[in-house]
């Protein structure tokens, strides 16, 4: 049955496994004991064979929602999503998008190239990756119209066209929002200039992407978030990197400039 | 930032100019009551806004559905370019239903 008092009460959990290895890492969140490496192995080790994305849904036992396992190849190397949601579903009269639908959402984004999941190396090397161009200190929601002005100046200099500048902000300002919501209320925001594009690095020392949230029921006076954000970011921009965990949370934003 | 007037009446009309973000919930929802007080309808003209995200979507549609269960029905006038477009994305017209948008 659906377990609402459950403290994960959904879950995305990233692990990877490289061709040749024994077993697999985790890159986001833990390694699930009840999973057995063998068959992660061996699913990882077909999808890579055959470059193919590939999904299984997962029955728990008395639960009437199956988890999903999806398989991604990147060359040399196949990320493994596993997203749990414990049976949780919307409540009725809800607006919020369900669990299930966001994080398949974000599991689509990596199948197609759109995201990718950083581990912690990979994430310090693309850190430093071109030039920064400018710094922004988030502290609370007052900070949001400023990073959205700030960024608004950067997009106008290097020449992107209204509507890509349009989507751009928008998009800064649900990643910015998500910081100050889920990742611990503040952190900073770094524009890096690269070659052939503009990189917004968002980052705080929050928990980690937590969907805890989601188990407030819809009455909950003031609750903002629909679920969109990562949607928003996803659908507007050209790429998008993240890197989570206890440490914090690191979105790479960009926008291509030629 | 979020800023507020309202035209009194039997359907006062909050007039909203500026920004709406995470950062506008508390201004909107005091305009709203206020407005609402007493009335029979409330209309919001979103005619100034110049920029919403989602976290302001959620606000409205959240208003939107408090006001319908109170029995005083929000509709939503004179949507800006900004405003119309994340709408459509977020199929808010789905979720506050039809009546909210006479126009």
């Amino acid at each position: 049955m659906a377990d609402e008092t459950s403290e994960t009460p959904a879950s995305l959990q990233v692990y990877r496994y490289r061709a040749g290895a024994d077993g697999v890492e985790a890159v986001i969140g833990t390694l699930e004991p009840e999973l057995p490496q063998e068959d992660l192995v061996a699913h990882a080790d077909e999808a890579l064979r055959r470059e193919t994305f590939m999904c299984y849904a997962v029955s728990q036992p008395d639960d009437f929602v199956a988890d999903e396992l999806c398989f991604v190849p990147q060359g040399d190397r196949c990320d493994i999503l596993s997203i749990r949601t414990n049976g949780w579903q919307r409540h009725h009269g809800d607006h919020r998008r369900s669990l299930v639908e966001i994080l398949n959402n974000l599991a689509a984004a990596v199948a197609c190239g759109k995201l990718r999941i950083l581990d912690r190396d990979e994430l310090v090397a693309e850190r430093r990756r071109g030039r920064v161009v400018g710094r922004f200190g988030i502290a609370d929601t007052a900070d949001l119209q400023r990073a959205r002005e700030s960024v608004d100046v950067v997009l106008q200099q290097a020449g992107i066209d209204d509507i890509n500048r349009q989507r751009t902000i928008l998009c800064i300002s649900e990643a910015v929002t998500n910081m100050l919501l889920h990742g611990g209320g503040h952190g900073d925001m770094v524009v890096r200039r690269l070659p052939d594009r503009l990189r917004f690095v968002v980052a705080d020392e929050g928990p980690g992407l937590s969907f805890l949230n989601w188990i407030e029921p819809p009455s909950t006076g003031g609750q903002a978030s629909m679920g969109y954000g990562y949607k928003i970011i996803l659908d507007y921009l050209d790429a998008v990197a993240l890197n989570t965990g206890p440490q914090g949370t690191t979105l790479l934003l960009d926008r291509m400039t030629n | 930032m979020l800023r507020t007037s309202i035209a009194q009446g039997p359907a006062p009309t909050v007039y909203l100019a500026g920004e709406m973000d995470l950062d506008c919930a508390d201004t909107l929802r005091d305009a709203v009551t206020e407005a609402a007080r007493g009335a029979q309808m409330v209309a919001l003209d979103f005619s100034n806004v110049e920029f919403i995200d989602s976290s302001g979507t959620g606000i409205f549609v959240r208003l939107a559905l408090d006001l319908k269960s109170q029995g005083t029905p929000l509709v939503a006038r004179n949507l800006s370019p900004a405003v119309r477009g994340v709408f459509d994305m977020l199929r808010v017209r789905e979720l506050v239903g039809d009546e909210v948008f006479p126009d």
